[in-house]
């Protein structure tokens, strides 16, 4: 029975063929829109203990260096450092040429970010010098920049312009979307702005994921009555309320999936109805030479099944090899899916919708082989 | 001679069940496709302010736009007496300094954003007549009043009419809806600039600068002698040219991935489509030969066949269209991240949207279609006949 199935499929190969082409081009898109949600929750690069406290009101306020003290007081504490987002301007202000810029103290931020990797004369030759930074890896590669190397930025939240030199090179393997960043000292920042004293976010380091909770509680509440109050949170969480901001995604994907789903099931189900109704005699002298009801609903159903799950995991490899190519020319405008890769998640989810796809598909011309009346089917010349 | 397009129609309707099928596959891939354009529509739609060309906005040197704009509330003061700023009928300066600061809030969804804050005196609503209150009414400096745009108003529970609010360290009630004419003025929450300074201890600062000259030559004249003036350190833009910088990028990464869904998934269409056409022309292998034999032109054949794919895809796409029309109820929101602000938006299936919906159908269809028909009108005559 198992052969005939196979037969069957083997049939009409062009049929065959366009509807595993459907079924795959489907699966392709719906295992891309899948990772892409995984990628937006991962929030790559983030740390179980580590915090971010910034002004309660939204970014665009900053916090008095004051805090800093007064944070680091804070039991569990292991490492505390500023961190204020200069943005600015490199070269034009096209897409592909924005990348993280970040006013730090170069004493303590390695101090709270031990996963970035650096040699320890460019670290020292970068904290010597007021006028250098620090470069991701894929940003030096992109940009092709050398130690010494000098650049421009230009200022567009601060009224500053920085002329900068290229003191150390760090690469972060786990996270490499956290390289598309420089650090330069924050110190340059304040002089020219003439010591104002701000920060934009204390970024802290504590000795234990399990003490966060009580960490962040206590850093709201000791700013409650202060001039500006604080929101302290993980650091998962802070980099998730940017992809919050951009709106309701989930259900915008959720619906684009949804139809490609409903789209996919009626091209296939067509598909097995057509092959179904061409075999109608056929079934009817299966049924005169005494295969049962249960047999012939397995035959019809087995076909669907096979062509849903072959076609699926044909688009779930095409999106497999394919995502890499996608990630890298997303890097640099959309760092966040610079490291996209097909998820287990999306990928047995995938597995799980094309079997469904199949199944219902050849549900209806299965019931319909299955009651099939022996003289009816004999009698039609389909 | 062509074979007459009622062949067509009658021989859709003959297989009904698998037509429909078709034109339903194909009608979700107009869905979609409508469904992520009008997301990019009522985005543009929502930055759509074409801007008066008699108003110069200023903003601080480098700045790209309001949320990024700070400078002293003494420039605008002296600004706002420079000769060539025109006057209202009862007197008043067209000028009006205004405070833009964002504020997290929570969306009904419970995610979070930032959305603007605008601090304004009684000029600005005479520089932007198009602005109207709908419902409740104005607010009062000092009172802690404040209106919000009509479409934010449904999207955040804490702003809608009568609540109590907290913005930095101060509480505010909503006390009037507001519809802006159009632009994203309808995704921010107006009050005193006062009050706003006073919560936000921002008391001598503002963001920009709203300049109206008595005409369009004399908003180029004021534009050119700020610029001009090194001392201020501001930049003057022309309020088109201010929208349109501000609109280029938004909405683009929607009409990119439209496409790209529209044809993929029409891709997937086309394989539908042609299944379909294939198991037309092989049930019909007769009636090819019959008319063939009466004297239609092997083209005449492929035309009809063609003809008939097309008709599907039409089919399909007037379908997809229709089912796409309640979208345009649907209001959301994202995050401009030029401003770093919140804007509110429907979605709109505006007539280019939805005639592009209908033509990716046809073309499906046309596409799907073509091997089929191709090969129903190559067959040679007698092998057409004899499969009967």
């Amino acid at each position: 029975m198992g052969k005939l199935a196979w037969r069957n499929l083997l049939r009409n190969k062009r049929r065959t063929f366009l509807t595993m082409g459907s079924v795959s081009l489907a699966l392709l898109l719906l295992s891309m829109l899948l990772s892409m949600l995984a990628a937006m929750e991962r929030a790559e690069g983030s740390q179980e203990n580590r915090v971010v406290v910034r002004n309660a009101i939204s970014l665009t306020f900053s916090l008095p260096e004051s805090y800093l003290q007064r944070l680091q007081t804070l039991p569990h504490v292991q490492a505390i450092t500023p961190l204020t987002w200069f943005q600015g301007v490199y070269k034009n202000d096209r897409p592909e040429n924005f990348f993280a810029r970040f006013a730090s103290d170069p004493e303590t931020v390695l101090g709270v970010f031990p996963e970035y990797q650096i040699a320890d004369p460019q670290r020292e030759a970068w904290q010597a010098d007021r006028g250098g930074f620090l470069a991701g890896q894929a940003l030096a590669d992109k940009y092709r920049w050398k130690i010494g190397d000098q650049i421009f930025i230009k200022g567009d939240i601060y009224p500053v312009n920085l002329n900068l030199t290229l003191r150390g090179i760090f690469s972060d393997p786990g996270a490499p979307s956290q390289e598309q960043k420089i650090l330069f000292h924050r110190k340059y920042l304040e002089e020219a702005l003439g010591n104002p004293g701000e920060v934009g976010a204390f970024w802290l380091l504590l000795d234990s994921a399990l003490n966060l909770p009580t960490v962040v509680a206590a850093a709201e509440k000791m700013f409650e009555n202060s001039q500006a109050q604080v929101r302290a949170e993980t650091e998962a969480a802070f980099r998730l309320s940017f992809v919050e901001m951009l709106g309701n995604i989930k259900l915008m994907f959720g619906a684009i999936g949804l139809a490609i789903v409903i789209s996919i099931l009626f091209i296939t189900a067509n598909t097995m109805a057509m092959a179904a109704r061409e075999r109608t005699t056929e079934v009817a002298v299966l049924k005169t030479l005494g295969f049962g009801r249960g047999q012939v609903v397995w035959m019809v159903l087995a076909e669907a099944v096979v062509v849903g799950l072959m076609g699926g995991l044909i688009g779930m490899a095409i999106a497999a090899s394919i995502m890499p190519g996608i990630a890298k020319a997303m890097r640099d405008v959309f760092p966040l899916f610079g490291t996209l890769r097909l998820t287990p998640g999306a990928l047995w989810s995938g597995v799980g919708l094309s079997l469904l796809i199949g199944a219902t598909a050849g549900w209806f011309p299965a019931f319909q082989a299955a009651r099939l009346r022996i003289v009816d089917g004999l009698r039609r010349v389909a | 001679m062509n074979i007459p397009m009622k062949y067509n129609f009658r021989s859709l309707f003959v297989r009904r069940g698998t037509t429909l099928m078709t034109i339903a596959s194909i009608a979700m891939v107009v869905l979609v496709y409508i469904g992520v354009l009008s997301l990019a529509a009522g985005l543009r739609l929502a930055f759509g302010s074409s801007g008066d060309p008699r108003n110069v906005i200023v903003l601080r040197d480098g700045a790209r736009s309001e949320s990024e704009s700070y400078f002293p509330l003494e420039r605008h003061r002296e600004m706002a007496a420079m000769p060539g700023i025109a006057h209202a009928a009862d007197g008043n300066v067209l000028a009006s300094g205004e405070l833009v600061i964002l504020q997290i809030l929570k969306r009904a969804n419970g995610s979070e954003s930032n959305v603007a804050l605008r601090g304004v005196g009684p000029e600005a609503f005479l520089v932007r007549p198009r602005l109207r209150i709908v419902e409740g009414h104005n607010f009062r400096p000092g009172a802690g009043e404040v209106i919000v745009g009509k479409s934010l108003a449904s999207r955040f529970p804490e702003l809608q009419l009568g609540r109590e609010v907290t913005f930095g360290r101060l509480g505010f009630k909503v006390v009037g809806l507001f519809d802006a004419g159009g632009g994203s003025f309808a995704s921010e929450v107006w009050g005193a600039r006062e009050d706003f300074g006073n919560a936000f201890r921002r008391e001598t600062v503002c963001s920009s600068s709203l300049l109206r000259a008595a005409s369009a030559q004399g908003a180029q004249a004021l534009a050119a002698s700020i610029a001009g003036d090194q001392r201020l350190h501001l930049q003057p833009l022309l309020e088109p040219e201010y929208y349109a910088s501000q609109t280029r990028a938004t909405g683009r990464q929607f009409v990119v991935m439209g496409n790209l869904l529209g044809i993929m998934m029409g891709f997937g269409a086309c394989f539908a489509a042609a299944n379909t056409m294939y198991a037309s022309v092989s049930a019909r292998a007769t009636e090819i030969g019959t008319l063939r034999a009466l004297g239609f032109r092997r083209r005449s054949i492929l035309g009809a066949f063609v003809t008939e794919a097309a008709l599907i895809g039409l089919l399909a796409g007037a379908v997809g269209a229709v089912l796409s029309l309640p979208l345009n109820a649907y209001t959301t929101g994202t995050t401009n991240f030029l401003t770093f602000s919140e804007i509110s938006f429907s979605l709109r299936t505006t007539p280019g949207v939805l005639v592009g919906g209908i033509l990716l159908a046809v073309l499906t269809g046309v596409i799907g279609g073509f091997a089929p028909a191709w090969s129903a009108s190559r067959e040679p005559i007698a092998q057409l006949l004899r499969q009967a």
